[in-house]
């Protein structure tokens, strides 16, 4: 395996359903891989899956050259995500916060405020730095999440809706830093909904239907959307019509 | 001290449920020993202070402490269990377990670590409640300080409070696999009921939780004498399910 973020035939179910269904997906060094698919395609489950949330019942997800369960903490110190919601506790302050990620990740704790200073103020979290995470608004939550993801300088990213719940200038934000981690060597592996924002940033575009990878978006495509209905269509075909 | 140690102390000093659990427990604990015990010390008459005086044990500071450790035996056992249960449950109702995963600190360290922290408060705890008893104790005119008289109570209480706070923690191991600390507090309340029972038909002392409420009525007629092996009981089964529980961290999935 090559890639920092590798998923070799991954299958997982959740009762009878088929959550995942042999996925295969690389995403190297320096390249923003973006995953789209409707809700319950499975880019949840293939987060957690990298992760090592839910074990697979069949296939290999590795990061950073190591088979995700048998990980240990110096693959995962290089390792940041935000998936489903941002790691956060109510009753401690933004940088509190911010510090426990840092200090969970491996983060040295002489470099620690270092860390945490500096990514507060590249999340423009300064203002609320001392304000306990219960009273922020819900962009501002998303941004610390995104702050307890990134304090650690990952080199593998796995983010799971980046731009929920954020202002269009926390949008904008959220796609430089992609970027600028990419052009500093991280592979990043990112799922959205929104089709427009991933065409200004990523490198490739794998569509996600039913648990399987159904195709790929050019993110230089004019009609993303259009594109991406008729491969869910083209999906869609296959299945009968009452398991749809 | 260790990472998942420094996390989890910060997590713990700064939630209310802990602030809020130990001033009731250290504060409430004696002042309703010396309540009981004042009703019982005065000549009152009537079905209450009957009842009252049928609770307490001997005279003086063994009356007063040995009724704080008799209410300290089921009130630790619920509080105690909150607080475990919150400091389990917690990660689950603050959907931050999954942020638990894919981390340079092991799942396993960060139970281990909840589980010193709650340990340490809990004999913290055991000597707040020992200490305030006993000035609780001299501005209420139990007794005088120092002495023998004092010595043994208080440290029957010390053990009560230590053994049923231990204990509680098992409360851990419920909001861990029922992933809530809902289904931990249901889990408190049916064991004080199991206690109750087994101490009802004489089985108490084979039932660990029930363990702690029958040292703190040492010296009743209806206290039966406990075996080295019925004591030694109580240490090892928090020790169990405090290794029930880590195993659970370590190999649980996202739900």
């Amino acid at each position: 395996m090559n890639g920092l973020i590798e998923s070799r035939g991954l299958v997982r179910h959740f009762g009878d359903e088929r959550a995942v269904d042999g996925i295969d997906l690389v995403v190297d060094a320096g390249d923003v891989h973006a995953i789209v698919g409707l809700n319950g395609a499975g880019k949840t489950t293939l987060m957690r899956l990298l992760l090592g949330m839910v074990r697979p019942d069949a296939g290999v997800a590795s990061v950073l050259g190591s088979n995700v369960v048998e990980a240990g903490p110096s693959i995962w110190s290089r390792v940041g995500y935000l998936v489903e919601t941002p790691f956060y506790y109510p009753d401690l302050t933004t940088r509190e916060n911010i510090a426990i990620a840092a200090t969970l990740h491996g983060v040295d704790q002489t470099g620690l405020d270092d860390s945490v200073a500096k990514t507060l103020a590249i999340l423009e979290l300064d203002h609320w730095a001392d304000r306990k995470a219960k009273t922020l608004s819900l962009g501002n939550r998303q941004r610390l999440g995104l702050a307890t993801a990134l304090v650690h300088e990952p080199r593998v990213l796995l983010l799971d809706e980046p731009a929920n719940a954020l202002d269009p200038a926390g949008v904008v934000l959220v796609r430089d830093l992609l970027r600028e981690q990419a052009s500093l060597g991280a592979a990043i592996l990112v799922s959205s909904h929104h089709l427009d924002q991933l065409a200004r940033v990523a490198d490739a575009i794998t569509v996600m239907h039913r648990g399987r990878v159904v195709g790929a978006l050019d993110p230089s495509d004019s009609d993303l959307e259009q594109r991406f209905f008729d491969l869910v269509r083209e999906a869609d075909q296959d299945v009968p019509l009452e398991r749809r | 001290m260790t990472p998942a140690l420094r996390v989890e102390w910060l997590k713990f000093r700064r939630s209310p449920v802990v602030m809020v659990a130990t001033v009731l427990m250290a504060v409430l604990l004696p002042a309703m020993g010396l309540g009981i015990f004042s009703v019982a010390s005065t000549e009152a008459v009537g079905p209450m202070a009957a009842k009252v005086q049928g609770l307490l044990i001997g005279e003086g500071w063994n009356a007063y402490l040995g009724g704080v450790a008799q209410i300290a035996a089921a009130a630790v056992f619920v509080g105690a269990g909150v607080v475990a249960a919150w400091t389990f449950g917690r990660e689950h109702a603050d959907r931050t377990f999954p942020s638990l995963f894919a981390l340079a600190v092991s799942r396993s360290s960060i139970a281990s670590a909840k589980f010193v922290i709650l340990a340490c408060w809990v004999f913290g705890l055991a000597i707040a409640v020992g200490l305030v008893s006993t000035v609780v104790g001299i501005a209420g005119a139990v007794g005088e300080a120092g002495g023998t008289e004092l010595a043994a109570p208080a440290l029957r209480l010390m053990f009560v409070v230590a053994a049923t706070g231990v204990l509680a923690t098992a409360a851990g191991y419920v909001a861990s696999v029922g992933r809530g600390y809902l289904p931990a507090i249901g889990a408190i309340i049916v064991v004080v009921a199991i206690a109750q029972i087994s101490v009802l038909f004489g089985a108490g002392g084979w039932f660990p939780f029930a363990v702690p409420g029958l040292v703190a009525i040492t010296g009743s007629e209806a206290a039966p004498s406990l075996s080295v092996a019925q004591v030694v009981l109580v240490p090892v089964v928090a020790l169990a399910v405090m290794w029930l529980t880590v195993r659970w961290w370590d190999r649980a999935e996202v739900a």
